[in-house]
């Protein structure tokens, strides 16, 4: 309905109406509560946006937050914030519900939207408005009658997340603040404080009894039978279960890789299950999954939960295409999965998807994977500081340190930790290759080889023969990893050699294992027949 | 003792009473008593370690090194590198933070004899820790044990870190490895690493519904 006026509406002095800005956002507010004009479309769709709100009526909801408001914010609203909240109250009859939701969304695009990123003030602002939407949720007596869609919820809580991650890294760069500012941070640190968003995520988890919930439909068993008065609500169901996700994030961002994988409990990654219908979730949690999982040298089970949503991404890529703003994310997300599925491919050979070893060999991917093999340091770096998370610090620098920035540091020293296992594996690709050559081979001839690696000095091969069985040893202990198998924790599992070529050493000898792989051609015949049958169809109606 | 005091900690772990930093004494003891009573229970060391990282003024480089090698001692575990993800660049460089993290450098390349004779300098570090040899020597075992068919005796006891010939005895037993010679002989690799041959196995039913459309 709102389409229609769209068209019809004269972007006439949307323009004019800004020229008065001062650049000072105080003066500008007071200025834009005098002088602008709501456009009528606007006022039409958020007091039908309340309305919606009110009734209930999920499905509408559904329409006007994920296709009409980024419309909206598109036409009218693409380089400035929504219309105020004094404006909009008077609109709505002061509904206190409706206008914590607008503002949500009204933050949540100064901070997409608004170039040079949201003011101090509305920082603290968007977190205040966090506070009274949890507070109203979690501290009534009673579910509040409140239905939104999933979408809705999960960017709510992963909005969170991100407002969060954005302040600890706007905190942490001393260097363009003044006095002023820092004042006020010092004097608000609870703002945005990491325990305060913890207890949140926490808060909502232990709300809904979803752990209890998952348990009981990971048994078979329904979870309703434990979900209490509250969990049995969609709404603090589906934010209880986003939240698990957001916790996964947000220990993730902090490097507790342990936890990240331990909040997930009773929940199977790969699997469908009737909480995991949104695609930017399922996608998120697999990206923070996978990474933990690398970090921990588990490289069979990061192979195995990227390789398993880059499939279901390839699968449904028509799906997201449609809606911009969430394929954006997507692709990003997917780019850096790709890139984190290299890098542990490089370190842990293994056979995968023929689909995605299609996507690693026809893209950039493949001149990358091939610098890493031949121990380019620097491409394993730029790769992965490109696909890791945006690491943080949970606290801000302490009160009388220089006024630099502090920002990069917990990345660096992510990086720093992934780059000291990459260095400590150098040896294991040269080494690989050439037992991929062989079923047998002695270790001196293995040594002699080596040694022609390092050009110029003599070397004494007794040397080289310890020095390569130190490799040897380490090439075991590198590729036998913890890879889950079944359990309710993803931190469970036992040690396995998934890696595809494997050997042990008879006294001198090197035997060696490989796994060789046939030519498919199923797939390849199945392609076929489908593309000739599709061109048959379309030669028989073709009218001449 | 950790035992009991395992049961404790565990509430304390639970939610996010986990961030309360009342806790951290006794969870602080519970390392000391884990190091004492060779014990081990990595989530409550990483709920110190992420304590510290919460509340910087509250940091202990004393408990934090007993952490550290306690989580050398849990090798092949990666138990190290979840605690080290926890700290920061300037900790790392802090004594005796950047010599552990030698240690484990070293331990992750399989370089024991270079890592025997750090440690005879190190005495003090690692006498505070029961049985922290031994657990080393069983890394060494476990490497051995996946690496090697038979192993030269003497190439053994170097790794192990020039034990003497009954303790030796003792290590060969345990892991049911059986001398031969100047051979000892770890276990029947060939059994297990052998060469796979994946093919492709297409079963009629997988394309019966296409077979059918080609009519």
């Amino acid at each position: 309905m709102y389409n229609e006026e769209f068209e019809n509406y004269d972007t006439y002095n949307v323009d004019q109406e800004y020229m008065g800005h001062t650049g000072d956002p105080a003066l500008d507010s007071e200025y834009n509560k005098q002088m602008y004009k709501m456009p009528e479309v606007v006022k039409k769709y958020l007091m039908y946006f309340r309305n919606a709100v009110n009734e209930g009526l999920v499905f509408e909801l559904q329409t006007l937050y994920e296709v009409t408001w980024p419309k909206i914010s598109d036409d009218f609203f693409e380089k400035r914030p929504w219309p105020e909240e004094a404006d909009v109250s008077a609109l709505v009859d002061n509904d206190m519900v409706f206008m914590i939701l607008y503002k949500e969304l009204y933050y949540r695009h100064i901070y997409a939207r608004i170039q040079g990123g949201p003011t101090l003030e509305q920082r603290f602002n968007s977190f205040f408005n966090y506070c009274d939407l949890f507070n109203y949720i979690l501290s009534a007596e009673e579910p509040v009658p409140l239905e939104l869609p999933d979408m809705w919820l999960w960017e709510l809580v992963d909005e969170f997340v991100y407002q969060f991650q954005s302040f600890a890294q706007y905190r942490a760069r001393l260097q363009k603040k003044s006095d002023a500012e820092l004042e006020t941070l010092n004097a608000h640190n609870k703002v945005w404080n990491v325990l305060c968003v913890l207890n949140v995520l926490h808060s909502l988890v232990d709300k809904s009894n979803i752990k209890q919930q998952l348990e009981v439909f990971a048994n078979g068993g329904d979870p309703d039978s434990v979900a209490g008065e509250f969990g049995r609500h969609s709404l603090y169901k589906m934010l209880g279960y986003f939240s698990l996700v957001g916790l996964l994030r947000l220990h993730s961002l902090l490097g507790d890789y342990y936890q990240a994988i331990k909040v997930l409990e009773n929940i199977e990654v790969h699997k469908k299950s009737r909480y995991a219908h949104v695609p930017a979730c399922q996608i998120s949690t697999s990206y923070y999954v996978g990474f933990a999982y690398m970090m921990m040298r588990r490289y069979s089970d990061a192979i195995r939960t990227f390789s398993s949503i880059l499939l279901y991404v390839q699968r449904t890529k028509q799906l997201f295409s449609t809606k911009s703003y969430q394929h954006d994310q997507i692709n990003k997300q997917t780019d850096q999965m790709y890139h984190l599925l290299a890098i542990c491919l490089v370190l842990h050979p293994q056979c995968i998807d023929e689909s995605i070893q299609q996507t690693l060999r026809d893209k950039s991917y493949h001149e990358k994977m091939y610098k890493m093999q031949y121990g380019d340091l620097q491409e394993f770096e730029n790769c992965f500081i490109f696909a890791c998370p945006k690491f943080l610090s949970p606290c801000p620098p302490a009160v009388d340190t220089a006024p630099e920035d502090y920002s990069k540091e917990a990345i660096r020293y992510q990086t720093q930790v992934f780059m000291d296992e990459v260095q400590q594996q150098k040896c294991l690709p040269t080494i690989r290759s050439y037992l991929k050559l062989y079923t047998t081979l002695p270790l001196i001839k293995l040594a002699t080889f080596m040694s022609q690696n390092q050009r110029g000095v003599e070397k004494d091969l007794d040397k080289e023969t310890q020095l390569l069985t130190i490799h040897l040893l380490c090439f075991k202990h590198k590729m036998k990893n913890v890879v889950w198998s079944k359990g309710a924790s993803g931190l469970e599992g036992k040690f396995q050699s998934g890696s595809e070529l494997d050997f042990y050493i008879d006294n001198d000898m090197i035997h060696i294992a490989d796994t060789k792989v046939a030519h498919r051609y199923g797939d390849f015949f199945i392609r076929k027949i489908l593309k000739f049958e599709d061109l048959n169809r379309k030669l028989h109606h073709l009218k001449l | 003792m950790a035992e009991a005091m395992k049961q404790s900690v565990a509430t304390m772990l639970k939610g996010i009473e986990r961030y309360n930093p009342d806790n951290l004494s006794t969870l602080e003891r519970y390392v000391v008593t884990q190091a004492r009573e060779n014990a081990y229970d990595l989530e409550a060391n990483l709920a110190v370690l992420k304590l510290y990282q919460f509340n910087p003024h509250l940091f202990n480089i004393e408990i934090t090194s007993q952490i550290l090698l306690k989580a050398l001692t849990n090798f092949p575990h990666t138990d190290f590198i979840l605690c080290k993800c926890l700290l920061t660049e300037q900790r790392l460089s802090e004594e005796p933070i950047s010599q552990i993290m030698f240690l484990a450098h070293i331990l992750e390349q399989c370089d024991f004899q270079i890592f025997w004779k750090r440690i005879e300098t190190m005495p003090d570090m690692t006498s505070r820790i029961t049985g922290f040899l031994d657990s080393i020597r069983k890394f060494v075992c476990h490497v051995v044990g996946i690496t090697y068919q038979t192993i030269d005796r003497t190439h053994l006891s170097q790794l192990l870190g020039d034990i003497n010939d009954s303790t030796m005895k003792h290590w060969i037993k345990k892991y049911g490895w059986r001398e031969d010679g100047n051979l000892v002989f770890i276990s029947n690799q060939e059994e297990n690493i052998k060469t796979k041959n994946i093919n492709e196995k297409i079963e009629f039913d997988h394309v019966a519904a296409i077979m059918k459309s080609c009519r």
